[in-house]
């Protein structure tokens, strides 16, 4: 029985990410709705993130966006410094660097002149973070409520400390005038399905690659640590080494959705990472469904895809987010597994 | 010496206002459990309320101050009713219902009210300075500052000397304990819900004229009322203010050593920092189980 469910997740996830490669045919490559799609798969990848650390391992990580934020000015400083020269001063220093005098490129820059190593810094940089914060919070076996406000403000002062460094991050404004992403003859263009395909395979990757990590035996763990973290404890697991490496993996993976996030929408902000969206993250899982990987994904997708949709006009978009809003309330009330859940018990 | 005087006035200020908008958190979590994400929207409700009051109906501010309190404490009632009552026995979930409760009443706001920013004036008897140990004061924001204490102390006084506020603590330290002493608990937490968001409610009428209204102007306060609730203890009135006065005496003195962007992310490490080591807050010895 239980090989059975484990071999149709792993074709339901299959299907669905080849239904999503032929998208671009379905709009005919028009670069508008093929940048949005890409957007929306990006958001995806964020709730997949959130969905491991809350959903799996219980927990609720209010600022899963500093991850996503972190990923997403990595790759912007290593496209920033490949940029066009009439963006950028003598040298080759960025041009908000230059409008704030800083006269040469602070050390922390330099390395990114390497795409590899903004790559690497991309994933890297989060999951140092989410170590770090793993380490400090889960050792003083703090749970519940002051989880979720340690990590929102954690998010904050990343976010406030972005926006004070204005000379070395840009600021409000943050991380413009971008050059593409070129690895090797490809050239991976915003709008164009290049950069679609570039994020559905990685997408693809990523799903694959959490659909393992949850049905592994460290997976059950994390379930286990969110039913009942004492009765995991008794059993003689280090309880607060597997939050913390549920935390990497989410951060991980919310980095990766910020690079690919940075090429699709060709700039970096500090809205990325601003208590908005962190939220709309928790939003996406509890309506698509926490518990199930594919649940939140489509739950981003599809709140996403509506967003956009309606943004054309303001009134219908603040309808929209209204009724998101009771959506939302209303599947907490009474639909504490989401969409997925309702799923789940349809296919019973 | 000067400078001392007047970094310790901004910071009264600023401990005033963070009084006025924790107070009303700090009994609805301390009482309930519920962790009210919508906090925020309540003090933009309020806000909002005395805009209408003042410019549509000509009211004057302090005589709007009762009819505020009433129609804002109404709605935290009727919210408490239909959603919250029916998570308390999984009080995580608070977080995300309540936070919920806060785009709806955002939206809501916009869509009736339009997105654009709305200014309030102080009162023309109010908008002078006034000498004080030296320094130029503005007279609102003394009026502001005492009107906060006031409010802590009649707080202070329905919880601790009133029979209702008897029951709110007997229904704080057991709740099923005190409904078999005959106690309607859930009367008690509805009209806690509805104290909770009618003060709330009041801090956004009074920091209005000081700052522009705008829907979304409750998240700026929501992320500060919950620094100061969990770092002052959730179960103690003296505690938030307490923590009032530290987060704004600090956040004023350090924003004169370098900014104010600056100051926000160093008290909000100070507090993460404190929190893991004593996360039942500095001032209560027992916390919620």
């Amino acid at each position: 029985m239980n090989i059975k469910i484990f071999k149709n997740s792993f074709i339901l996830y299959g299907a669905i990410c080849l239904v999503l490669f032929f998208v671009p045919f379905v709009l005919k490559n028009d670069p508008f709705y093929v940048n949005k799609s890409s957007t929306y798969i990006c958001f995806g990848l964020l709730a997949v993130s959130l969905s491991i650390s809350w959903g799996y391992t219980g927990i609720l990580n209010l600022g899963n966006a500093v991850f996503f934020g972190l990923g997403s000015y990595c790759m912007a400083m290593s496209l920033k410094l490949k940029t066009d020269a009439i963006h950028t001063g003598t040298g080759g220093l960025p041009d908000f660097m230059v409008w704030n005098n800083v006269t040469s490129l602070p050390w922390f820059w330099e390395p990114f002149y390497s795409l590899t190593f903004g790559i690497f810094a991309g994933i890297f940089v989060p999951v140092l973070l989410a170590l770090v914060l793993g380490f400090f919070i889960f050792r003083g076996k703090i749970v519940g409520v002051y989880v979720a406000i340690i990590t929102l403000a954690v998010m904050i002062v990343v976010y406030l400390l972005i926006m004070d460094q204005q000379k070395f991050t840009g600021g409000f404004n943050g991380i413009t005038d971008l050059f593409v992403l070129k690895m090797g003859n490809l050239e991976f263009d915003a709008y164009g399905p290049t950069a679609y395909y570039l994020i559905v395979s990685v997408m693809t990757i990523v799903l694959f690659i959490s659909l393992l990590i949850t049905k592994s035996r460290a997976g059950l763990i994390f379930q286990a640590i969110r039913d009942d973290e004492n009765r995991v404890r008794f059993l003689g697991y280090n309880v607060r080494t597997y939050k913390t490496a549920a935390m990497c993996v989410s951060a991980a993976i919310a980095g990766i959705a910020g690079m690919l996030y940075t090429i699709v929408m060709e700039f970096a902000s500090p809205t990325f990472l601003a208590v908005p969206i962190s939220l709309s993250i928790v939003i996406w899982c509890a309506v698509g469904g926490r518990q199930s990987l594919m649940g939140s994904f489509l739950g981003a997708i599809i709140i996403t895809a509506g967003q956009g949709f309606l943004s054309e006009t303001p009134t219908f978009l603040h309808t929209w987010t209204l009724v998101m809003g009771l959506v939302f309330i209303l599947s907490v009330l009474f639909l504490p597994k989401g969409l997925a859940g309702l799923f789940e018990k349809l296919t019973k | 010496m000067d400078f001392f005087v007047s970094q310790f006035i901004s910071g009264l200020s600023m401990t005033s206002i963070l009084l006025m908008v924790s107070l009303g958190l700090a009994i609805i979590y301390g009482t309930t459990g519920v962790i009210n994400m919508a906090h925020g929207e309540f003090v933009m409700i309020g806000a909002y309320t005395s805009w209408i009051l003042q410019t549509k109906l000509g009211m004057g501010l302090i005589a709007s101050i009762i009819p505020i309190f009433i129609i804002t404490a109404f709605i935290g009632f009727l919210i408490e009713r239909l959603i919250i009552r029916h998570l308390y026995n999984r009080l995580l979930d608070t977080i995300l219902a309540t936070w919920g409760v806060g785009v709806l009443l955002q939206q809501i706001v916009r869509l009736s009210l339009g997105s654009e920013l709305k200014y309030l004036e102080i009162p023309p008897y109010m908008s002078q300075s006034m000498n004080m140990f030296g320094q130029d004061v503005s007279i609102y924001r003394v009026f502001i500052f005492i009107f906060a204490v006031a409010i802590f102390f009649i707080a202070w006084f329905i919880i601790y000397r009133t029979s209702f506020g008897m029951k709110l603590r007997a229904v704080t330290q057991n709740k099923d304990m005190a409904s078999s002493f005959g106690i309607n608990s859930s009367v008690v937490y509805s009209s806690t819900f509805a104290f909770g968001t009618g003060v709330a409610a009041l801090a956004g009428a009074f920091v209005a004229p000081l700052k522009s209204i705008s829907p979304d102007m409750g998240t700026n306060y929501i992320i500060d009322a919950f620094m100061v609730v969990v770092l002052g203890g959730v179960e103690s009135l003296l505690g938030t203010a307490a923590s009032s006065l530290i987060i704004g005496e600090s956040s004023s003195f350090l924003a004169s050593f370098s900014n104010d962007t600056l100051a926000k992310a160093l008290v909000l490490i100070i507090i993460i920092v404190i929190l893991r080591f004593k996360p039942q807050g500095l001032f209560t010895k027992r916390i919620r189980s």
